[in-house]
């Protein structure tokens, strides 16, 4: 039996060879991330283990932001005095090294990481663990000296003695370029200016007093951990974080481990795509080939052997192709993978493709995925190749399977159509964002699971419709290309399923991010009232010069500055809330639109006053006049009186929770120093705004990390942003695309195949090859276009849906992209005609003598 | 000899023209030592207006002669006319547009597109070509087949019978030069099978149709009006106005030449029996002739 299987996979291994590519790509991506992660942690594990001080003292961080804040936090540099007392203790550095700056050259452009990367400002203190080395010029002498790191020099084409320009916390100030230093190690992406060390106190910090952390070594035979005990005892663990080597690596590497794990995340969506439109496709070749060897396993059935063996027989081959396909997509990972750290390099993160890691975990993960999909995606048709009866052998069944009911499916299909149709009409009614987005995942899983269920239901209404025109338009070979498609619904709908899929997916997603889109213009529309806002993209504070420097600008009126400051409140329901909190200027009512269902501006932003909305009060029984305990960062408490609340349609416009507010006092007082993240300018009397704009940009020239923007220009940002979601969007449909082009070829191949003597008869009765190429590519854009509607309104429906929820949060306008819908239809006709190439020729290639004699 | 389709006495008329000829038509398989000719140098007329059978053995070459004269396959020497338009050399575009318009045909089987219905399978030659039907002629031919009531209905609707009078009018629906039916009787029933014997019989001679028909029924031969005998790739015999009997008779004789050197010239020309079966359908022939 072994032997039979064996032969009979070899037999068709052209057919198997698209059902393989599914597996190969699917687990390609799975193994790719895998060993993408691995490699980039592995690599980072090692930069930060090898450069990290024995002991670090640094700051402590109670609260983290999700906005940055743009305060550089210091420990006081005698601290090193301190630390460098303590017994076991061989040497101290008070390090000083900061992220809040921005460094232009001559032509006040940017050398700065365009990624998203850091520009990092440090003292140079050369040890065995700095990353870096001088490789050309000397160390910075005094001030007006600095170092840049060797991959922004060479990128930003910055030469020893060019001269680049710091905009520090502290102030402006410019230094020389007198030597570069070069990676050791591999290059996290950032730029690096090295100061020396006075200078980096004075200039970055602003005061000699200052160290951003203690760097402390150990003695010989004095442990790390047994140092930082040490170090504990005598400075305190309540206001600092003591941190050995291994902990200051770890940290810093899940500090980058964020970006590291959003790519990793998009890999493994991209694998479950590949898993999920690749089942249909391994579905529908075992269908298919079953139902071609009826005879052949009527006839095995006659001659002795039971459904078990049959079964395991259909089951064997599975394994064999998951196996084929998982080994050779392993193999395509490791390509995947070597691709991507190139591409990061291209970012300017220097990993080495030499240096891949390859845990164990990814040829496990491979093996279980490849070979796991094709056996379950296997299981099915096996089970239905073993009901054959012996008659097989003997019957003319043409096509095993066509006439069967499909009640079954009907009832199933319908029962969790139902039951999603249900969720997701709870997903709109519910009033909670956490209960109506659990609805709409479930109703999502649901109705797609129907969807697939009941796809060949659906074959013949919908695509009756959708071929309507064709006898019109094409003639008889419309008309026999439609009911081609027609002909076997099963088969029509898994094809059609496996394009269905990616295009639901993305009809929901397009729906979500043109209404976020909307959403976010009708409410900048409503409340920005400023007739410009100056801040960086990605909310990046920018230094007080920059604020001093718009002050002074001809023809500005008044300027609200916004600042952010992490806070946790302790609310009355007795819950801890960690967010963000925003500072502003008086005059906010000036620059914005906000409406109030409590209180007053003036009220939320005196002494001692806080605003939030409205919602998040109530569900945490939060009133006006409430007193709340409110922390800061460093450990500083207060009580704060909620004076305000607002009802804001977009409350979470950025996403911050329980909108909270208050005046910028109060931030300037728990975070002294702190930088502001956007300033809300509006023109003096008198001042025509296009004047003002003119005057603006040439006084913010010198600072390319802020922009100007008006209401529109706004409203483009917040677009671009959203895009960012378009394009994943967009990727997931090229492979959803890629993978159901195989399967629509799959079909099509071996309908060829099956309708071998058809195709004869229609070339004897004299029809043109040229013609059987058409009918071809009908019946495929017929079978696309349908996959494509089925998805696009499942997907509108997801999508609507979305928009429910997330109407919860403010968002709720709703918009459709018609454009983009039709194009989606107009594309998946355009995947027929390319799916339909290779079946198309080679059916018209057929000779006519031996199709006619086909057996 | 160059008179057109259309232009047909009406009547039971003898040869008028030639609807399809043939000179030194040769078709060989496999190349050097192992050439096997499955027609060996055929000189053939086909007369308009009549209904021609071709008869012989296994492997004699008929299905192949049919195949050569229909343009559906290649000939390895001589040439080949329908009409008087010369078939031998057309590139497939041109012979696909000459089975088209000016050829009809009926196999044995598997005749009509599953997805069609009877009438759409009538006219699609037609319709293929972007032609409308004569409307009359059809309705002629669909009442001669007696077809009216089953224009709606799906091959598998239909009994076997029926399909291949649904056949036999595809045919004739074109008004064709010349219409070849390969085994048309062969899945048949001896009652079916004389039906549709009978309507060939009527298309020539009330619809004034020529028919070549490829057989190895004696009695389906026996319908026709002239019985070319083939052997070994050469027509060795005719028989004008044919009984059943006298076809058998004839028939029996090729049967002992055959049986004689079937048995030394097997492994040689394994190569052409190979082939040969794959166009010709019957095989039965022994045992029908047994019966």
């Amino acid at each position: 039996m072994l032997k039979a299987t064996l032969r009979s996979f070899l037999a068709h291994k052209g057919r198997l060879l698209l059902s393989a590519l599914a597996i190969v790509l699917s687990v390609a991506f799975v193994a790719g991330s895998l060993i993408f992660s691995d490699t980039v942690t592995r690599t980072f594990d090692r930069l930060f283990a090898s450069t990290s001080a024995d002991v670090t003292v640094e700051p402590r961080q109670d609260l983290k932001s999700q906005v940055p804040t743009g305060e550089a936090q210091t420990v006081p540099a005698s601290l090193a005095d301190r630390v460098a007392k303590v017994d076991g203790v061989a040497s101290v550095h008070a390090d000083v090294s900061v992220q809040n700056i921005t460094v232009v050259d001559s032509r006040n452009k940017s050398v700065g990481p365009t990624t998203g990367a850091p520009t990092i400002a440090a003292d140079w203190y050369v040890t065995d663990r700095s990353p870096v080395a001088l490789t050309s010029g000397h160390a910075p002498r005094g001030s007006g000296e600095a170092l840049l790191d060797a991959d922004t020099a060479d990128k930003k084409d910055v030469k020893i003695g060019d001269t680049l320009t710091v905009l520090a916390q502290p102030g402006t100030f410019r230094v020389r370029v007198v030597g570069i230093a070069t990676f050791k190690t591999t290059n996290p992406g950032a730029a690096l200016v090295f100061l020396d060390p006075k200078t980096a106190a004075d200039q970055l910090l602003g005061t000699a007093a200052k160290a951003t952390s203690i760097e402390v070594m150990a003695a010989k035979g004095v442990s790390d951990a047994q140092l930082k005990t040490r170090v504990v005892d005598s400075v305190g663990a309540r206001t600092y974080d003591i941190k050995t080597a291994d902990e200051q690596a770890k940290s810093a590497a899940a500090d980058l481990g964020g970006f590291l794990d959003v790519i990793k995340y998009v890999m493994l969506g991209f694998a479950g795509i590949a898993v999920l439109v690749g089942v249909f496709l391994i579905v529908n070749t075992f269908s298919m080939l079953i139902a071609q060897r009826t005879r052949e396993l009527g006839l095995l059935r006659a001659l002795g052997a039971d459904r078990r063996q049959v079964r395991r027989s259909v089951l064997t081959e599975a394994v064999l192709l998951g196996l084929v396909g998982s080994t050779l997509g392993l193999a395509v990972g490791i390509g995947l993978a070597a691709g991507l750290i190139k591409l990061m390099s291209a970012f300017g993160m220097n990993l080495k493709t030499t240096e891949m890691v390859i845990g164990w975990a990814t040829p496990v993960a491979a093996y279980v995925v490849g070979v796991g999909v094709t056996f379950v995606a296997a299981y099915l048709p096996a089970r239905r190749a073993a009901v054959v009866s012996p008659m097989a052998a003997l019957a003319d069944a043409e096509i095993a399977g066509v006439g069967k009911p499909l009640r079954t499916r009907a009832i199933v299909g319908s029962v969790v159509g139902v039951l999603g149709a249900a969720a997701l009409v709870g997903c709109v009614t519910a009033a909670k964002t956490a209960s109506s987005a659990s609805f709409l995942g479930l109703g999502v899983v649901l109705t797609l699971i129907a969807t697939v269920i009941a796809g060949p239901l659906l074959v013949r209404p919908v695509i009756r419709v959708l071929g309507a025109a064709f006898p019109a338009v094409f003639g008889s070979i419309g008309r026999m290309s439609q009911r081609n498609a027609l002909r076997n619904p099963r088969r029509t709908g898994a094809t059609a399923a496996a394009l269905m899929v990616g295009l639901a997916l993305v009809g929901g997603m397009s729906v979500a991010s043109a209404s976020m889109s909307k959403s976010f213009d009708e409410q900048i529309d409503k409340t920005l009232g400023a007739d410009f806002v100056i801040q960086n993209n990605n909310f990046v504070p920018f230094s007080k010069e920059v604020t001093d420097k718009v002050r002074g600008t001809e023809g500005v009126g008044l300027v609200v500055r916004q600042r952010f400051a992490p806070v946790a409140v302790r609310l009355p329901d007795g819950k801890r809330v960690e967010t963000t909190a925003a500072g502003y200027d008086d005059g906010v009512d000036d620059v914005a639109h906000v409406t109030y269902a409590a209180g007053n501006t003036g009220a939320a932003l005196a002494p001692g006053g806080l605003g939030m909305d409205v919602d998040f009060a109530k569900d945490h029984d939060v009133r006006v006049g409430s007193t709340l305990p409110v922390e800061f960062p460093g450990g500083q408490r207060t009580r704060m009186r909620v004076a305000a609340l607002t009802d804001q349609d977009n409350s979470g416009g950025f996403g911050m929770q329980g909108g909270l507010f208050f005046g910028i006092a109060t931030v300037e007082k728990y975070i002294p120093g702190g930088q502001d993240s956007a300033l809300y300018v509006n023109a003096s009397n008198g001042t025509n705004p296009d004047r003002l704009r003119t005057n603006l940009d040439k006084t913010l020239d010198a600072y390319p990390q802020v922009q100007v923007r008006d209401q529109a220009d706004y409203k483009k940002l917040v677009h671009d942003q959203i895009a960012v979601l378009l394009y994943l969007v967009y990727a997931l449909l090229g492979l959803a695309i890629i993978i159901a082009v195989l399967g629509v070829v799959n079909t099509l191949a071996l309908s060829v195949v099956e309708r071998t003597r058809e195709i004869g008869l229609l070339r004897a009765i004299g029809l043109a090859r040229r013609q059987l190429r058409r009918m071809i590519r009908l019946e495929s854009v017929v079978i696309a276009v349908f996959g494509a509607v089925l998805g696009l309104a499942l997907g509108l429906v997801w999508g609507v849906c979305t928009q429910q929820v997330l109407a919860l949060q403010g968002m709720k306008a709703l918009a459709i992209p018609w454009t983009t819908i039709v194009a989606v239809v107009i594309g998946s006709a355009v995947v027929g005609i390319v799916a339909a190439l290779l079946p198309a020729l080679r059916a018209s290639r057929m000779n006519v003598l031996a199709a006619i004699a086909h057996e | 000899m160059s008179t057109s389709a259309a232009e047909h006495a009406p009547g039971r008329a003898p040869a008028d023209g030639i609807a399809a000829r043939a000179r030194g038509l040769t078709k060989a398989y496999g190349s050097g030592e192992t050439t096997v000719l499955a027609l060996d140098s055929v000189d053939v007329d086909i007369a308009r207006g009549r209904f021609t059978a071709v008869m012989g053995p296994s492997g004699s070459g008929k299905s192949t002669l049919m195949h050569c004269l229909a343009g559906l396959d290649t000939v390895s020497a001589g040439q080949v006319w329908l009409g008087d338009t010369e078939i031998t050399g057309l590139k497939d575009r041109e012979l696909t547009r000459l089975r088209r318009d000016r050829i009809g045909f009926m196999f044995q089987s598997f005749n009509l597109i599953p997805t069609l219905n009877a009438a759409e399978n009538i006219t699609l030659p037609m319709d293929i070509a972007g032609k409308k039907p004569d409307e009359k002629w059809l309705d002629q031919v669909i009442d001669t087949l007696g077809l009216r009531d089953r224009l709606g209905h799906r091959p598998s609707q239909l009994s076997g019978g029926q399909q291949q009078r649904v056949a036999c009018a595809r045919a004739l629906a074109s008004r064709p030069e010349l219409i070849f039916a390969d085994e048309p009787t062969g899945n048949l029933d001896s009652r079916a099978g004389l039906e549709v014997l009978g309507f060939l019989r009527e298309a020539v001679d009330r619809l004034n149709q020529s028919v070549v028909m490829v057989t190895h029924d004696p009695g389906a031969a026996a319908h026709s009006d002239l019985v070319l005998f083939l052997a070994d790739g050469r027509i060795v015999d005719e028989m004008e106005r044919p009984t059943a009997e006298a076809v058998l008779e004839r028939m029996k004789r090729f049967d002992v030449i055959r049986s004689q050197f079937e048995t030394d010239e097997q492994f040689e020309t394994d190569g052409q029996f190979e082939r040969d079966k794959r166009f010709e359908t019957d095989g039965q022939f022994e045992t029908d002739e047994q019966e």
